[in-house]
């Protein structure tokens, strides 16, 4: 071997596509406290930990053979004396030789970096366990605060219809803000309980799944119909019909527009529009929905998307002071991208917005 | 599930000669349908040819992946077969490598009348030991493979995963991570390790009627020379080849004796009745 090369600070080995080490440098022998002799001729997996065999054989050598190269491999090699193992990152490259390939390969030993690497790895581990609890407390307490709520809301119907005798008209419009009360707390806890469930991960049960515009949007618009008339905003849509399709989870797409739509009615003033237009642009299929309401400031436009956050000064509801919690459009762009599309929004302040939602045709 | 989506979900490609009996290739843990590149071309004058990708792995969908579906081995069953209806493969010659032997395995135990042989590379009912069994490894051993699958990830996914969830208009970020590792998804690849490593499906065995052929490697870690003798004696109708070739993927270190030997059995049992042998 070539003297820089047998004394350089990393490792050097290089191994036939079989594995066969045909050579190896003093560094390397070196770390490993072991003899050119022993390493000769033996199979480069031979020299590492069993866990690293084991990624040897499932990703590293079939990674070497569909590109010939493969870049900042984490293995562990195993030590001769006292027993025991070095980590190291490895890059190797193949070389044309006689009888097929020699894969030439660099090791660098990992001390101090490998100590990082594992605190880094305890400290993820420690933070995702904590947002699992955290969740997991959201999502109970959330369930807890359902059960109730769901009594009362039953019982304000119960006493509506008379079951426990004729009520006037100022009780009955007593019950209709309890109700109204209820159900508002039920929708927020609702979004509490969905923005726990995506941080938990359990919100990965997609049924993805070609739908048509025209299934979704009328769909959203059967629930939306109220709404909007009550708004007193007028409301169209264009190129949505049954040509125009999507891949989505049928429920988390109505979930998303929904959210959109409830925004656009609550930030139009009366006598304004909500249009929705469907796009198809290559293999993505995009609905616009565009609002002709009070607008969101450009400082605003992506902090909209972030949970708990609600625009603020030109933003305000056209029908009167904010609700909510501002889960909704962070819920709605999680959602896009786990069905791999995406959720952005344009605005200009007192013109109105548009949110668009692409997702794959 | 319609055809298309499940042709699109697990990013099924179909080659070779269209009116032939058609020959499944399923690839095992880490990698992708890449893996068979150097096999496939000896069987596609002769054999339609299909090929895919797990859903979590290689170029599939990843939006599809179902943490309860593919907990276990038979949600991995679940793509073969949905695969099978999709292209109404009938007659099936099925190669499974290492994993998708025994997924294999299963989707043959639920629709045996689709499948006509089981080419099963390097196969393992049961990956650690449990006296007297010999699977080969310890529960250690596989926590330490997950630690360094994690390791790996922090060099590779980590850090391209954000440059490409900020950049949806350069795809070729993606393409980069694709292609310079085949798992492309640290969580999934994490729990495909574990219903791969940690599952037992040595009962399962007795309940094959397909014929079948173990491939079986010299100084193979993942599949010893004990896994697959117990394969053997455990599978009816079932042929046990040892190759020459050492390590787990002969179908990529040596691809010429793999496709040897599997055209070697495929001419043997044409029409001939079913019976364990060893070769």
């Amino acid at each position: 071997m070539d003297e820089l090369l047998d004394c350089a600070p990393c490792g050097f080995i290089s191994f036939g596509t079989d594995g066969t080490v045909l050579d190896v440098n003093t560094t390397l022998l070196e770390i490993l406290d072991t003899t050119r002799d022993d390493v000769i001729g033996k199979s480069f997996e031979s020299l590492l930990t069993v866990s690293s065999r084991i990624f040897y054989q499932t990703h590293f050598f079939p990674l070497l053979r569909m590109q010939s190269r493969a870049e900042e491999i984490f293995l562990t090699m195993r030590t001769g004396t006292p027993p025991g193992d070095v980590a190291m990152l490895a890059n190797v490259a193949a070389r044309a030789a006689g009888n097929g390939d020699v894969y030439d390969c660099v090791l660098m030993r990992l001390r101090e970096r490998r100590k990082w690497e594992d605190e880094i790895l305890r400290a993820k581990r420690s933070a995702e366990e904590a947002n699992r609890a955290k969740s997991g407390l959201i999502s109970m307490m959330s369930h807890d605060l359902r059960t109730p709520l769901g009594a009362i809301s039953g019982y304000c119907d119960l006493l509506t219809m008379g079951i426990r005798g004729e009520m006037n008209e100022a009780q009955l419009a007593d019950i209709e803000r309890i109700k109204k009360s209820s159900d508002y707390l039920l929708s927020l806890i609702d979004d509490v309980l969905s923005f726990a469930r995506l941080n938990a991960g359990q919100i990965d049960n997609l049924s993805i799944q070609s739908l048509t515009a025209d299934f979704v949007l009328s769909r959203t618009e059967i629930l939306m119909g109220t709404k909007i008339e009550q708004a007193g905003v007028e409301y169209h849509r264009e190129n949505c019909d049954t040509a125009v399709s999507m891949l989505a989870d049928p429920d988390r797409l109505q979930q998303i527009l929904l959210n959109l739509l409830t925004n656009a009615v609550k930030f139009t003033p009366r006598g304004g529009t909500i249009s929705v237009r469907c796009e198809v642009a290559g293999d993505r299929t995009c609905i616009h929905v565009t609002d002709t309401g009070v607008g969101i400031a450009q400082d605003q436009l992506e902090r909209i998307f972030e949970p708990f956050v609600q625009a603020t000064g030109t933003s305000t509801s056209a029908r009167g002071p904010q609700k909510g919690f501002g889960l909704g459009l962070a819920i709605s762009r999680e959602l896009a991208r786990r069905m791999n599309g995406d959720l952005t929004a344009t605005s200009t302040v007192g013109a109105g917005s548009t949110f668009t939602l692409c997702l794959r045709a | 599930m319609a055809e298309s989506d499940v042709l699109r979900r697990n990013n099924v490609k179909v080659f070779g000669s269209d009116t032939s009996q058609p020959m499944m290739f399923a690839h095992g843990f880490g990698c992708d349908q890449n893996m068979w590149r150097f096999i496939t071309p000896a069987f596609s004058d002769d054999y339609k040819i299909v090929v895919f990708d797990y859903v979590g792995s290689g170029k599939s969908d990843l939006a599809a992946y179902n943490p309860q579906r593919y907990s276990s081995l038979d949600g991995y069953a679940d793509d073969v077969l949905d695969i099978v209806h999709a292209l109404d493969l009938n007659n099936l010659i099925f190669v499974g490598h290492s994993v998708s032997s025994m997924i294999g395995a299963l989707a043959a135990i639920r629709e045996p009348d689709r499948f006509s042989q089981l080419i099963l590379i390097g196969p393992s009912p049961r990956y650690i030991n449990d006296p007297p069994y010999v699977g080969g490894f310890e529960r250690a051993d596989i926590e330490g493979l997950l630690e360094t699958m994690e390791k790996n990830y922090i060099g590779w996914a980590n850090y391209l995963a954000p440059a490409i969830m900020k950049n949806p208009e350069r795809p070729e970020l993606a393409a980069e991570l694709t292609e310079s590792f085949c798992s492309t998804d640290p969580v999934i690849a994490r729990r495909f390790a574990e219903a791969t490593f940690f599952s037992d499906n040595r009962n399962d065995l007795p309940r094959v009627g397909v014929p079948s052929l173990i491939l079986q490697c010299s100084d193979d870690l993942i599949a010893p020379f004990a896994v697959g003798d117990y394969m053997h004696a455990n599978l009816s109708h079932s042929t046990l080849h040892v190759l020459s070739a050492t390590g787990h993927c002969p179908h990529m270190s040596h691809p010429e004796e793999t496709i040897r030997a599997i055209k070697s059995y495929l001419a043997e049992t044409v029409g001939t009745p079913v019976e364990s042998t060893s070769v």
